[in-house]
């Protein structure tokens, strides 16, 4: 393979790897754009979804692609559950974004201890035939679970895109993410917008539960590893920012995809928290995004 | 008058007001404490199975000294540090590689290993304070996660399997003797320090920085110096104790040190007892003890351990945010031996 083929390959894998991680990542930026909520168990409830994915796999042959129709459902309802049990009674005081933090860290706890009670710590994986073949461009290929995996991420990103544009519901969530006292003046219901937000953070999270399970074999310990990469991609794209969600899953997977090519693949998670880090250092707003800090 | 001579005199108010509640009855209860504490292992010559008495204790002044040095951070200053587990992996790794290379007791290094903690919680301070909040918490996350994949990867420390450490050469009567002194004196040494900091000029300007930073510089303290300085103290005993811990295991292993779980109980003992207070650590770690205790005994499933430390935390954190001796303060209620504020 020539140098231009292989940077051109990684290219692609990169990408196509760019596009979940976008996915994952949306839900988590909606929720900090509409509630300042940074949600540690984003990724632990993730896995859930991809827990209901295995299992529908494994025992009906449900296709993981497919059974995103049950888990962004299901997914949004955990998510007003989780709003309605522990944030809606909370008070914005002063220590508010370090209460949910802390918070959000204990849900992922029981999560995964849940998970880990249930399920054992063992890897799992779905195996759709899709997962292991690939389409060949002369020398270069695309693997085509990646690919549907990217271009699905994509188009439910858009979705988002347009229900925040164009819903009335949508409008509102974008107003509390703008302003929430002055959305709140003008007419806006923050609860409402808030539980919605909450649960569609959470879907996009299922949907991309669901895909990631023929590509990354996971058990429950395996989502701190998620959301550390989740938090470095979205703090580099800007926290609330659907774009800088996407960019920065862009460009940390290609950078990562580089890393494990070229230092081996067990260095490409270092690339994902070294950023975080220096990012929160340097530029903690992101790239398209407002400070982080909330008093 | 400017602002930093206002500091000064409502310290000094303060300072006199602490120094008068200081009664006779507290100090008899703490140098019983004491006593007690220090004659225990006496016991191991009229008791049978007073090693699992040990070993609770221990790992009680363990915890201890590991919930009073968060606190000093996550308390005082109010910089919830998720990643604290850090410091007591760099002590334990510390110690143990030069027990293994040179032969040296992780006893005699442990205070060095505390002054390496002490020394990387500085340097580590001086980037991420820069960032405050949830910015903050996370940088603590990703530092843990880092070290973690660090370690794992590490040859000369043994990767994922870790390393092992000879035993403590002794009769299998006396083995955890020597450890009980050990954390015991740093569970004083952490609570002393702790005490001190917060009944000092320093530890006012920490308890500012808390409440408003903003508010806090302009008053003339010099949040920045002050916030690193409380760093680098909590991270000072944390060292020295997992220098200890790791000997006492006999192996050192990043599954051990380096999971959020760690992190997440250091946490959960101080907000449990009431963070910022000099007595809350020490309440929540005793607590804490029990309960783990109790689910390890009637559950026996490291899982539901962790469902349990979550629940806990999610309870304490939505309904007594003070923590134990906080909201009993709020209501009058802290017995004056608990009140060391």
């Amino acid at each position: 393979m020539t140098d231009m083929a292989l940077i051109i390959q990684l290219l692609f894998i990169g990408v196509s790897l760019g596009g979940v991680y976008a996915l994952m990542g949306s839900g988590l930026t909606i929720v900090f754009g509409v509630m300042r909520i940074v949600n540690i168990a984003h990724a632990a409830l993730m896995m859930v979804a991809s827990y209901v994915t295995y299992f529908a796999y494994i025992r009906i042959g449900m296709d993981p692609i497919l059974s995103i129709f049950l888990t962004i459902p299901l997914m949004y309802f955990v998510g007003v559950i989780t709003y309605k049990v522990f944030f809606s009674r909370l008070s914005k005081g002063i220590r508010y974004g370090e209460l949910t933090v802390l918070l959000t860290f204990s849900i992922a706890l029981i999560v995964e201890g849940l998970l880990g009670y249930f399920f054992t710590n063992t890897y799992r994986s779905t195996s759709p035939t899709y997962s292991t073949s690939a389409f060949l461009f002369g020398e270069l290929f695309l693997p085509k679970g990646q690919f549907y995996a990217t271009i699905l991420s994509i188009v439910l990103i858009a979705a988002l895109w347009a229900f925040l544009r164009y819903t009335r519901i949508g409008n509102a969530i974008r107003a509390t993410m703008q302003n929430p006292t002055a959305a709140q003046v003008v007419g806006v219901n923050i609860e409402k917008a808030s539980v919605v937000a909450f649960g569609i953070g959470l879907a996009l999270g299922g949907a991309a539960g669901s895909l990631s399970t023929y590509m990354f074999p996971f058990y429950p310990g395996k989502h701190w590893e998620w959301i550390g990469i989740l938090l470095s991609l979205i703090v580099l794209g800007g926290m609330g920012s659907l774009l800088g969600a996407l960019v920065g899953a862009m460009l940390l997977a290609v950078t990562a995809t580089f890393v494990s090519h070229y230092f081996g693949p067990t260095w490409s998670a270092v690339t994902f928290f070294l950023a975080l880090f220096l990012i929160l250092l340097f530029r903690p707003e992101g790239l398209f995004g407002k400070k982080m800090e909330v008093k | 008058m400017t602002a930093h001579n206002a500091v000064n005199v409502t310290l000094q108010h303060e300072q006199d007001a602490i120094l008068g509640r200081v009664t006779p009855g507290k100090k008899w209860f703490l140098v019983s404490l004491l006593l007690v504490s220090f004659l225990t292992p006496v016991l191991i010559f009229f008791v049978n199975g007073m090693n699992y008495y040990l070993h609770m204790l221990l790992t009680t002044f363990m915890y201890i000294a590991l919930a009073s040095s968060w606190n000093m951070i996550g308390g005082f200053t109010g910089y919830t540090s998720l990643g604290h587990n850090v410091f007591l992996a760099i002590g334990g790794y510390f110690s143990g590689l030069i027990f293994a290379e040179l032969g040296i007791s992780p006893f005699i290094t442990a205070p060095l290993a505390g002054l390496i903690a002490g020394a990387l919680g500085l340097a580590f301070g001086l980037i991420s304070l820069r960032t405050r909040g949830p910015a903050f918490i996370i940088s603590t996350i990703a530092m843990v996660l880092l070290l973690k994949l660090t370690f794992d990867r590490w040859d000369l420390i043994g990767g994922t399997g870790g390393m092992s450490l000879p035993f403590l050469k002794v009769p299998s009567m006396y083995t955890k003797v020597p450890f009980y002194y050990g954390m015991l004196l740093l569970a004083i040494g952490a609570v002393y320090l702790s005490y001190r900091i917060r009944h000092s000029k320093f530890g006012l300007g920490l308890r500012a920085i808390s409440q408003d930073e903003v508010k806090a510089e302009v008053a003339g303290i010099p949040t920045n110096r002050y916030k690193i300085l409380a760093f680098a103290a909590s991270a000072l005993f944390v060292g020295s104790v997992g220098a200890r811990y790791g000997y006492y295991l006999t192996y050192l292993r990043p599954n051990i040190f380096l999971t959020v779980i760690v992190g997440a109980q250091l946490v959960l003992m101080s907000v449990l007892g009431g963070k910022g207070t000099v007595s809350g650590p020490i309440v929540g770690a005793v607590l804490f003890i029990g309960i783990n205790e109790f689910f390890v005994a009637s559950l026996g499933s490291s899982e539901l351990n962790i469902v349990a430390t979550g629940v806990l935390l999610a309870i304490v954190l939505l309904f007594f945010p003070a923590g134990i001796v906080g909201s009993l303060k709020e209501a009058d209620r802290l017995p004056s031996i608990f009140d060391w504020d």
